[in-house]
């Protein structure tokens, strides 16, 4: 368990830029399951035969996190970008970052000395922000760099008492499960597709394509989830909590999660007496709904993490371990 | 000789900066500092106040070198029962930089892991999504130590735990304010050790002057020197209305003004024509916000100069400095030195 999750996160993969996680997970699954193949929008996608056949199950996660891409190169070398996904500005200055394969840089802010009055007192604009990578000019950032190149934030994966930190967690944890799944092997009797997707971040609707492929029977989106188990949240805003298991959604933005699922995740869970909790909010949407636009009725299991969408997120080992114990409970009754 | 294996600049600047010493919290650089320049110097102490003095004996006139060693850090202020703390800032910080930061907690039996969190978007009111952050909001996240309760105390001191990379020339990293002029003097005492000079050179790596205190001051009373140079940092590739632009990568500046000595400055700008060390012109025309006033204003008086490093995004967790600038500074600081009579 959590043997891919270190280097998962440490791989850069902004939405749309997935190819190398696409790679490394590809790479890690190969002889593990019956079929792998590559969708021609960049999903990965890895076939499990069941004992009898028959039921197609799909559990989906997705490769992409938040980052950004490279709009300009300015005069004085240093480079503009927007963000691909939501990515609250407050949380990115003075943070390392890699831009393309490898350059490093950072998102460079001006000095406290050198704001005054109403700058100070204000979040600035993305448009505001750049991304200072040494150069002193245009064309010697031409040399390293180009428009259009992904960026991504740098922190390293860390392991401290009960926790892991790292970036993308959302949605690498749900990746690392399904490969910690693949691994340990699941004896199904039903067929189960583990679908590796692009671009959630960004919103467009690939699982319906997937979807077409597939026509599986029924769905699960594998996510990381958010928590705002902390002091600037009263507890009765919190989504989810960390340290109690994996959070079952019933309903998110645009989607009532198909109520046969939820039942069966949650009677699961009890039956097999796996530590679980409700999401406890409706903010945020996930790949759920964009199956279920499919035709197709999807459900909803999460690890609760704090700080997602910002370069450091956190989430708990027992809630990582409590998800894999009932999906994989989940799948070994269908 | 310490660990460096040898004095690069690149090297010395990551190496120092690896290092945190808040106002108050310096010793530790200090002694890294001090393992290296005790091959450079004739005798090594501290003042009552922390300060590192290093002395190159001489029989001539005597000239202090000084940067300040410490940075900017924070202290817990408040502790929750659920394992997150409050912090206030040691120096001059823009909180708007250390959300989404790693912290360490340095507590009596060693430092501890801690997050600096924020507000996933998704769970922000149309409220939050406006504040601008300062410490009344921002919290630290320590709950993965599993001894956080026992270790935590009000007043422990917090760093941000960033580590510095260099891009060809140009490095980034923490504390280059003001640890980059530290690594210039470095350089400028190795230069000087090798050359046969008259001055008596005092090389000062000074406390808690982000919190306006007066480790430098102490360090010039004691050291009676009749010559002194400050070497700080300053805003580089930044616009200022009314003052040239100082370029990051065209070399130190010489800062003119009522803080300095006029005949000192002179033969400062001398020096770096003579050996064509390049230079640029900084017009202070009043209190530079550096020891140099406190030095200036000790025994009878002191004749100084400010020298400064051009860097950009002060205070930052990551700063940027140009290598060649540190090196450029160690030249002119150790012919200023060398040719003083």
């Amino acid at each position: 368990m959590l043997t891919f999750l270190r280097e998962l996160t440490e791989l850069k993969g902004p939405s749309g830029f997935e190819d190398d996680v696409r790679e490394y997970i590809k790479s890690k699954i190969e002889g593990k399951v019956d079929e792998v193949f590559e969708d021609r929008m960049g999903n990965l996608i890895a076939l499990k035969k069941g004992k009898t056949g028959g039921k197609k199950i799909l559990l989906d996660a997705h490769m992409d996190e938040v980052g950004f891409m490279v709009t300009n190169i300015n005069e004085d070398g240093t480079l503009s970008f927007a963000p691909l996904g939501g990515v609250d500005v407050r949380v990115i200055l003075s943070k390392k970052v890699v831009v393309g394969k490898d350059v490093m840089g950072i998102i460079g802010y001006k000095a406290a000395h050198l704001q005054h009055g109403e700058d100070y007192a204000r979040i600035p604009k993305y448009y505001e922000l750049k991304i200072d990578i040494g150069a002193s000019s245009k064309s010697e950032a031409e040399k390293k760099v180009a428009i259009g190149d992904p960026v991504s934030f740098t922190t390293e994966y860390e392991e401290v008492g009960d926790y892991i930190i790292a970036k993308a967690l959302d949605d690498r944890g749900g990746c690392s499960l399904l490969m910690d799944l693949i691994d340990d092997g699941v004896d199904a009797n039903c067929d189960v597709y583990f679908a590796f997707t692009v671009q959630e971040e960004t919103g467009p609707k690939w699982p319906v394509i997937l979807m077409e492929q597939l026509k599986a029977d029924m769905v699960i989106a594998i996510e990381t989830t958010t928590s705002g188990d902390d002091p600037e949240l009263e507890k009765y805003l919190w989504s989810t909590h960390l340290g109690d298991g994996p959070a079952i959604t019933f309903m998110h933005r645009g989607y009532v999660v198909s109520k046969e699922i939820f039942d069966k995740l949650v009677e699961t869970a009890k039956e097999s007496n796996i530590k679980f909790q409700y999401k406890m909010r409706t903010v945020g949407g996930t790949n759920a709904r964009r199956y279920a636009m499919g035709g197709m009725p999807a459900g909803v299991v999460s690890i609760p993490a704090r700080y997602i969408h910002s370069p450091i997120s956190e989430i708990r080992k027992d809630d990582y371990e409590n998800t894999f114990k009932l999906l994989k409970t989940f799948l070994e009754s269908e | 000789m310490s660990n460096f294996t040898s004095l690069d600049t690149k090297e010395l600047l990551l190496k120092v900066t690896s290092i945190p010493g808040p106002s108050g919290y310096e010793d530790e650089v200090l002694g890294e500092i001090e393992n290296v320049m005790k091959d450079y110097s004739n005798e090594c102490f501290r003042t009552p106040l922390g300060s590192l003095v290093c002395v190159k004996k001489g029989k001539g006139p005597k000239i202090g070198l000084f940067a300040h060693a410490d940075q900017i850090a924070f202290l817990v202020t408040k502790i929750y029962e659920d394992g997150f703390i409050r912090l206030s800032g040691v120096g001059g910080w823009d909180p708007k930089v250390i959300a989404s930061q790693k912290v360490w907690v340095h507590t009596k039996n060693g430092k501890l892991r801690g997050i600096v969190g924020f507000m996933p978007p998704h769970l922000q009111t149309t409220e939050e999504y406006k504040k601008v952050p300062d410490y009344d909001h921002l919290f630290v996240d320590v709950t993965m130590n599993p001894n956080w309760k026992e270790e935590i105390l009000i007043g422990d001191l917090v760093t941000v735990d960033t580590k510095g990379f260099a891009n060809g020339d140009i490095v980034f990293a923490p504390a280059l304010d003001n640890r980059a002029s530290c690594v210039a003097i470095i350089k400028a005492a190795e230069l000087l050790w090798r050359m046969n000079i008259d001055a008596e050179v005092y090389y000062v790596f000074s406390t808690q002057e982000e919190i306006g205190g007066s480790g430098a001051r102490s360090a010039t009373y004691i050291s009676e020197i009749e010559y002194g140079i400050v070497i700080d940092v300053t805003h580089g590739d930044e616009d200022l209305p009314g003052f040239p632009k100082i370029k990051i990568g065209e070399g130190p500046t010489v800062v003119v003004g009522p803080v300095t000595n006029r005949k000192f400055v002179e033969h400062i700008k001398t020096v770096a024509g003579k050996y064509n060390i390049r230079t640029q012109v900084e017009a202070i025309p009043g209190r530079s916000g550096t020891d140099t006033e406190d030095v200036q204003f000790t025994r009878n008086g002191v004749k100084t100069s400010l020298v400064s490093i051009p860097l950009r995004y002060m205070h930052n967790p990551y700063e940027k400095v140009c290598v060649k600038d540190v090196e450029d500074t160690a030249k002119l600081l150790a012919f200023s030195a060398a040719e003083l009579q």
